[in-house]
């Protein structure tokens, strides 16, 4: 991932686990989903409304997630979602899975010829 | 759960589109709205912040498609779009729109028919009981071409006491009887003579009353009929009263006690069933003791357990056994056993028919798709523009395949609709031509399946024709197509266009010499001489009276009748005889025949055809002598036996030309054999076949219960009045079926008449559709090539040339379509000749008459496209691009 301060391209089908890890933590509406995954990856992910909505529409139909309108704290209606009990069982296998994925990954990088001997 | 939540979600999206898209507008604004106060929190003014939040997320359109695209219900919404694009675009296109449709409809309505009529012939079980087990067991002898030869009670009964694959055997054998009591007058009654456990072998319930059983049998029970079906429902308005009525059936009393379930009849159709002890003829001593006095059907149900392979070796081997044990009734023509289900044996003689129409009409669709082909394709080229623009405009290939495959599919549905619809008259036509074939054909109508072929034929034809156009690609420049705005055909279009122009004039010319072949049997045995006078002879059935009915001996009562109507104003003439030529003339079997100077071969046998004919039956028909006289009133009452042969047994058995006066014997079934003095020779007349075939026939005197009358002027107007003198001399007469001759060949012709009618149907549309396709075409390459002959025609070209020309491109098409259809042909015959054996070549003559018929009809349809070519305005021409 770059290092040049730039916003990173987020690596495929990794959008929905961040969502549904932002959302493990409180139900939040879209902006706020943003918002957040922005500012725990300290500005290396920006992610645009163009992949934002229709992962909330993806991961709706897909009954992971829940959305529901409420007040805001500035007494404005939001579009809230929350994670559903198959939403929280799906997080919790797609975040072993990434682990191991990147586990092994890292090995491969940091293979130098000595090991491999 | 997920496929469920996803369903669920997409349906909300479809039926609560409003509310749907209000909270996506709502969500998105409320986004826009935090953006742009954190923009405000970081410093801008409200202007600058929004503007920024605005660039930040880019066209919120976009994304709410983006959003949208994420259910199915959007690819759903996309398919409606192109349906109704397509609708629009076709309503437009009027012309093409209609000729396709009908086209489509033609080609879909006859398949669906015929479909339906096989279905309904070939596959439908019967309604019998467990109808796969029910078996009809036949005796041929293949030698003396008897297809049934049936079984006579003796045969049976050794079934009866030897096969164990069996519980029980169905016997039916027809009878005539003269009923009195069905109305005014008395009828001749067709009916089914069967033995008490026919019903229960057949496996058929009564509608009313109840069936016969095993208590119906022997000499002692009383005379019981049942009525079928068909016969109840019209002579008897379906009135269950009639159940106990009493009938005069041959003279006897006989009392109704049911009536039978709707059920194919097989092998003949009959108006009522009787048991055994009501038909006179069933009691006699000889019909239960002789092996060869052989009338009766033979059905079977088999066993619990016991396999149709079983059932067929073991009544082989009794068959076999009977055959060794009584070998002087088995000597002619290397005797038999067939046994087949009951289903496979009715279905039997339509399969050939059938399966040939299922051929015909498949053709027909493939022409119609091809001729539909070319159409799109032609549309497809002059749309080119259209669909460079749209690829321009950013349509990728498979939104455009899409558009295609859309509106093929709304071409295809309406064509197929419109062929369901067609499809009911058809239905009703090819059922009453095929129960020429098969009875079940005559009950066949219209089922939801025809609804599922018409949907898979348009889902074919619809895929097939989305697949035809060329797409323009995206490699290539598309701008060619938006820049010169003209109609530019490439090498491969325009080969696609020949290629289906071809192929429709090759399946053309195959159901054309196909529907020539079966027109030329049919003019050849119109116009065959038959041998008899056909012209004004009425014939007349008038079954022999029971002695109660006519007051005197039936000698007597044939006498008088000869008499009486002989004395009837524009009669010539009267014979009698016990057969009506080409009816039922072969209703007798060849009997085995002696000539006394003629010494057999070892193992020669020779049969004759036996004829029972008055006196003046020759002359009155027409049929010459060769030599000798015909039978005389002397010779009736001379009471010495007599024979005139014909002369095809003249030839044969008496070498030496030395025929009158020699003796001749004939072997009947019953009693020892009859020798004959031999008093003329006939000419030879086929009264089996209309396709006279030479035959040995030996006429004797007797019988009497066909009355031939000859007539000086208009035939049909002498029935009411012989009717009325045969029953002025017994008044309880049946007199029935009155025909002339001619009649009576058109009727046995009549298959011939109907398949050469079907098919020059289908050979016409055919060419029809193939005329038109030929002529699109040609006047499609003409009107893309007007600049060219323009051109040409600027710089001095004669019209004459380019007419020339056109022809000789329509001509091309036409004649390599003959090649390629000769040869298809070809293959196809020989494979179906292996396939069933007896597939004729047709003639020279149908093939090289569908030939020109088709080169014929291309020149004509390339004559208006050639004289627009050479009529082409050079300067309009030019100035067209």
């Amino acid at each position: 991932m770059s290092s040049a301060g730039k916003p990173s391209v987020l690596v495929q089908g990794t959008l929905d686990m961040l969502i549904l890890k932002t959302l493990a933590l409180e139900p939040m509406h879209g902006y706020g989903i943003g918002a957040r995954i922005e500012q725990i990856s300290k500005g290396v992910f920006q992610v645009n409304a163009g992949s934002l909505f229709p992962a909330f529409r993806r991961l709706e139909r897909d009954g992971l997630i829940r959305a529901e309108w409420r007040s805001t704290e500035n007494n404005r209606q939001a579009k809230y979602y929350a994670l559903t009990p198959q939403g929280r069982a799906k997080l919790k296998r797609a975040t072993r899975e990434w682990e191991t994925q990147t586990a092994a990954i890292s090995s491969i990088l940091d293979a130098s010829l000595g090991e491999l001997s | 759960m997920k496929l469920t939540s996803r369903l669920a979600g997409g349906l909300r999206a479809l039926f609560h589109r409003n509310q749907v898209e209000a909270e996506l507008d709502d969500e998105l604004r409320e986004f826009l709205q935090r953006t742009i106060e954190r923009n405000i929190s970081r410093g801008m003014d409200v202007e600058e912040a929004t503007r920024a939040a605005r660039i930040e997320i880019g066209s919120i359109d976009v994304v709410k498609e983006q959003v949208r695209d994420v259910g199915w219900e959007s690819r759903l919404e996309a398919f409606w779009r192109d349906i109704r694009y397509a609708i629009r675009t076709l309503f437009r296109a009027k012309g093409l729109t209609v000729t396709v449709v009908l086209t489509l409809a033609l080609g879909i309505g006859a398949n669906a028919a015929i479909f339906s009529v096989v279905r309904g012939v070939l596959l439908r079980p019967l309604v019998n009981r467990d109808e796969d087990r029910l078996i009809y067991i036949r005796q041929t002898a293949p030698g003396i071409s008897s297809e049934n030869m049936t079984f006579s009670v003796a045969e049976i009964g050794d079934f009866k006491s030897r096969v164990r694959s069996f519980n029980a055997f169905g016997e039916f054998s027809t009878v005539d009887f003269t009923v009195i009591g069905l109305g005014p007058e008395p009828r001749v009654v067709k009916a089914g003579v069967v033995n008490g456990s026919f019903f229960e072998v057949m496996g058929l319930r009564p509608v009313v009353g109840r069936l016969f059983n095993t208590q119906d049998d022997g000499p002692k029970a009383a005379s019981v009929v049942v009525l079928t079906h068909r016969f109840w429902t019209t002579q008897f308005n379906s009135d269950p009263t009639v159940i106990g009525r009493t009938l005069r059936v041959a003279s006897h009393p006989a009392t109704v006690i049911g009536v039978l379930e709707p059920s194919v009849p097989y092998p003949t159709a009959t108006e009522i069933m009787a048991n055994m002890v009501t038909s006179p003829h069933h009691m006699e001593a000889t019909m239960q003791t002789f092996r060869t006095h052989r009338m009766t059907e033979l059905f079977g149900r088999l066993a619990p357990g016991a396999k149709l392979e079983t059932a067929r070796s073991e009544l082989a081997a009794v068959h076999a056994d009977m055959m060794r044990e009584h070998p002087e009734a088995y000597s002619a023509g290397n005797v038999e056993l067939r046994v087949t289900r009951l289903r496979d044996q009715i279905a039997g003689p339509a399969r050939t028919v059938l399966l040939l129409l299922l051929a015909a009409a498949v053709v027909v669709f493939v022409i119609a798709c091809s001729n539909v082909a070319n159409l799109i394709l032609a549309r497809s080229v002059r749309r080119e523009r259209e669909l460079a623009v749209r690829a321009s405009l950013g349509a990728g290939r498979r939104a455009l395949r899409r558009t295609l495959l859309a509106e093929s599919l709304v071409l295809c549905t309406a064509g197929a609709v419109l062929g369901v619809l067609l499809a009911e008259p058809f239905v009703a036509l090819v059922g009453r031509y095929a129960g020429r074939f098969s009875i079940r054909a005559l009950d066949v109508t219209l089922d939801a399946s025809v609804l599922w072929v018409g949907a898979g034929f348009a889902l074919v034809a619809a895929v097939l024709l989305a697949y035809v156009p060329r797409l323009p690609s995206t490699s290539s420049p598309a701008g060619l197509g938006l820049a010169t705005g003209g109609v530019r055909i490439t090498a491969g279009t325009n080969r696609k266009l020949r290629a289906f122009a071809m192929s429709q004039i090759a399946c053309s010319f195959v159901l054309l010499a196909g529907a020539g072949t079966l027109v030329a049997t049919l003019v050849k045995l119109q116009t065959t001489n038959t041998g008899y006078n056909t012209r004004n002879v009425l014939v007349f059935d008038i079954p022999t009276p029971a002695p109660n009915v006519a007051r005197d001996a039936p000698s007597d009562f044939h006498q008088q009748v000869t008499r009486r109507v002989g004395e009837l104003p524009g009669v010539e003439g009267v014979a009698r005889a016990e057969f009506t030529p080409w009816r039922d003339a072969g209703s007798w079997p060849a009997m085995p025949i002696t000539v006394e100077g003629y010494t057999p071969a070892a193992g020669e046998e020779t049969y004759a055809q036996p004829r029972f004919v008055s006196a003046n039956f020759f002359s009155l028909l027409g049929v010459p002598l060769l030599a000798g006289q015909e039978f005389t009133e002397a010779d009736r009452l001379s009471k010495e036996p007599v024979a005139i042969v014909s002369q095809s047994l003249a030839q044969r058995m008496f070498p030496s030309r030395d025929v009158l006066n020699r003796h001749m014997s004939v072997k009947w079934p019953i009693g020892e054999p009859t020798s004959y003095r031999i008093v003329g020779v006939a000419a030879d007349v086929d009264d089996m076949n209309v396709r006279p075939q030479p035959g040995l026939t030996i006429y004797t005197l007797g019988g009497g219960s066909r009355l031939f009358v000859r007539a000086a002027g208009d035939p049909h107007s002498l029935v009411p009045k012989v009717t009325r003198v045969i029953r002025e001399i017994a008044a309880n007469q049946a007199v029935e079926h009155a025909a002339t001759l001619e009649d009576i060949r058109a009727e046995m012709l009549s298959p011939d008449r109907l398949n050469a009618f079907v098919f020059s149907g289908f050979a016409g549309i055919a060419l029809l559709i193939a005329v038109v396709g030929v002529a699109g075409v040609l006047a499609f390459l003409v009107s893309a090539r007007t600049r060219e002959f323009g051109v040409r025609l600027a710089i001095g070209s004669s019209p004459r040339l380019l007419l020339a020309g056109v022809l000789r491109d329509g001509m091309r098409i036409a004649v390599v379509g003959v090649a390629v259809g000769v040869t298809g042909g070809y293959a196809v015959v020989v494979a179906a000749q292996r396939l069933f054996g007896s597939v004729q070549l047709p003639g020279i003559l149908p093939v090289i008459a569908a030939a020109a018929v088709l080169i014929g009809a291309a020149i004509v349809a390339s004559l208006i496209p050639a004289a627009r070519a050479s009529r082409v305005d050079v300067l309009q021409a030019l100035r067209s691009e």
